[in-house]
């Protein structure tokens, strides 16, 4: 539990997540990167030196726009697999790094994790994971099946931030990465529809 | 038809279990009107003990050779031991129709509290009744009225009594309890969690009074209150008592029984979830926009919930049974059966809840689930329990 809070506590989680993202892209188009259907290219700051930074990112990832041709949908769709799974991955730290916080927590001589309610919206989060993990094993993933997990994902990765209080609104600490999580999930699998 | 592809479950012999289910799917054709005369009518049951699908569930998890003519088909003989087996049973009866299925006779979750728990002796007495001629109800008697499933909790009392026991004590919510012959009480003989039995009561027994609590739905499950007023036990009433230690016997029986039971209900729930999707594409075949991307989330959670309980059960079935997983997979049908009748009422339309009698029962009785072997809030902690001990999402 303590090495999950480390890796959250640390700004150095938010690079990890960034190169865990490049690896998305060098999954889904080995040696290149994937722009999204609008043109945009999100990536670490290493991998995209010319990009802007992006706001709320903790200087993590940075953005291009117009840079790319549109990836090829299968390339897209494969980028948006890994995306989805990455959005999971990051919840779920999140979530093991409030549990690790919340056991350590004391509040009226009571461990805060012994909370029923604590409890019970940890296991909420859990629950979404679970589905998760579930639908992503499907035959046939659809882009509307992305976007409702990351739909759910982002309720569930905010469920998580609010165990960590005040914390999961500093900059270099979880709520930068589960911004990052959103933003690559509003920029990659939106469907184009306002 | 279903809309929910039928991919083959994890078990052993994939055939098998697609021989299970298209037989179980047969009988299961008949139960929609029967089942809508059920919610106005809960003993109307008994006009339709002539159906294949109460033959199915009389006969469910009886051993074979308590069975004249046990349940047969492409070749196999099922009895339903096997949890994966039993939960497809129970989806597929409960997609003709839940409430019907829980007001068949049979031994439904008693019988599984009598194999995991009786001696020989009484299995044999208990399979005997069951396998006769005569439709018998059961039922499963463990939540009470002050302390609902928490089975460490329980206050119906076995006190000695001469050369026996007595029972004293209320349980409230149980299933078919007003109309069944016999059935399983939870009791506690002494202090503490080892002081737990489970006793067979025969409802005739004097001091035995139950009777029908009225449902918003799921009325086919005929929900009772029961009250024992000295009601006397024998010794050979207590499931397991001369053959089980105490810490083998009474509370874990109630939790492995509603452990092995849960992916069963599960699959009550995700039977009537599929019934519901079925429903809405008969009615809307063509949704468009917004609607087709909220029927399509709904269609594709419950493939996933269908899967992983379908793993789950075949995991019980292998000797492997994670309390977290079983907890969760339970929460996430009833919760997703209640999802898809409310997005079923929306996507109908105005008014579709006055308008469709059919629509309006599943939406009813999909609120069931939330409370039937543990409540979401129960199952939540088990689920909480894994995370700490990191094996819910290993």
């Amino acid at each position: 539990m303590a090495s999950a809070e480390t890796r959250y506590a640390d700004p150095t989680a938010l690079h990890g997540f960034a190169r865990a993202l490049d690896a998305c892209h060098d999954a889904a188009a080995p040696g290149a990167l994937v722009a999204s259907g609008d043109g945009w290219v999100i990536a670490s700051t290493a991998r995209l030196p010319g990009g802007v930074p992006v706001p709320g990112g903790a200087g993590a990832a940075v953005a291009m726009a117009g840079g790319a041709p549109a990836a090829p949908a299968e390339v897209l769709e494969a980028f948006a697999d890994g995306l989805v799974r990455l959005h999971r991955e990051a919840v779920r730290g999140v979530l093991d790094a409030a549990v690790a916080r919340l056991d350590q927590r004391r509040s009226e001589g009571a461990n805060l994790l012994n909370r029923q309610l604590v409890q019970g919206a940890v296991a909420d989060v859990a629950l979404v994971l679970s589905e998760a993990e579930d639908l992503l094993a499907l035959a046939d993933p659809t882009a509307g099946r992305r976007r409702h997990v990351h739909r759910r994902l982002v309720t569930a990765g905010r469920a998580a931030l609010q165990l960590h209080g005040a914390s999961g609104f500093v900059a270099t600490g979880p709520g930068s990465l589960l911004h990052l999580t959103e933003l690559l999930g509003n920029t990659y699998l939106h469907p184009g529809e306002r | 038809m279903s809309h929910t592809p039928d991919e083959p479950p994890p078990g052993p012999d994939p055939h098998r279990t697609a021989v299970l289910r298209s037989h179980v799917r047969e009988a299961a054709r008949e139960l929609r009107e029967a089942g809508l005369e059920i919610d106005r009518d809960p003993t109307a049951i008994d006009r339709h003990l002539h159906l294949a699908a109460v033959d199915i569930m009389r006969r469910c998890t009886v051993p074979v050779e308590y069975l004249a003519e046990p349940v047969r088909a492409g070749g196999h003989t099922f009895d339903m031991s096997s949890c994966l087996e039993h939960t497809i049973t129970i989806e597929e009866l409960s997609y003709g129709d839940a409430g019907f299925m829980l007001a068949c006779p049979g031994p439904l979750m008693s019988g599984v509290a009598v194999s995991a728990l009786g001696d020989d002796k009484q299995r044999h007495a208990y399979y005997q009744r069951l396998a006769g001629p005569d439709p018998v109800w059961t039922f499963f008697g463990l939540t009470e009225p002050e302390k609902g499933s928490a089975a460490t909790e329980l206050e119906t009392a076995l006190t000695p009594d001469g050369d026996g026991f007595r029972l004293d004590g209320a349980k409230a919510y149980v299933g078919n309890a007003a109309y069944a012959q016999l059935g399983v009480v939870f009791c506690r003989r002494a202090p503490g969690p080892l002081g737990i039995e489970a006793v067979l009561v025969d409802t005739s027994s004097p001091g035995f009074h139950a009777e029908p609590i009225p449902t918003v739905g799921m009325r086919g499950a005929r929900i009772s209150a029961i009250t024992l007023r000295d009601v006397r036990v024998e010794r050979e009433q207590i499931l397991g008592y001369d053959t089980l230690k105490p810490t083998r016997r009474g509370l874990v029986g109630a939790i492995r029984t509603l452990q092995r039971f849960r992916p069963v209900l599960a699959g009550t729930a995700v039977g009537l979830a599929r019934a519901v999707l079925d429903h809405v594409r008969e009615q809307r075949p063509a949704p468009t926009g917004t609607a087709r991307l909220r029927y399509e989330e709904v269609r594709d959670r419950l493939a996933a919930v269908r899967r992983r309980n379908y793993e789950v059960a075949a995991a019980i079935d292998a000797g492997s049974v994670r309390a977290d997983r079983i907890a969760a997979v339970k929460t996430r049908a009833a919760e997703l059966a209640e999802e898809a009748t409310v997005v079923a009422a929306e996507l109908l339309g105005p008014g579709a809840l006055a308008a469709d009698p059919y629509l309006n029962k599943l939406h009813r009785d999909a609120r069931a689930f939330e409370f039937m072997e543990g409540t979401g809030h129960i199952q939540r902690l088990a689920v909480f329990q894994g995370v700490v001990k990191r094996t819910f999402l290993a």
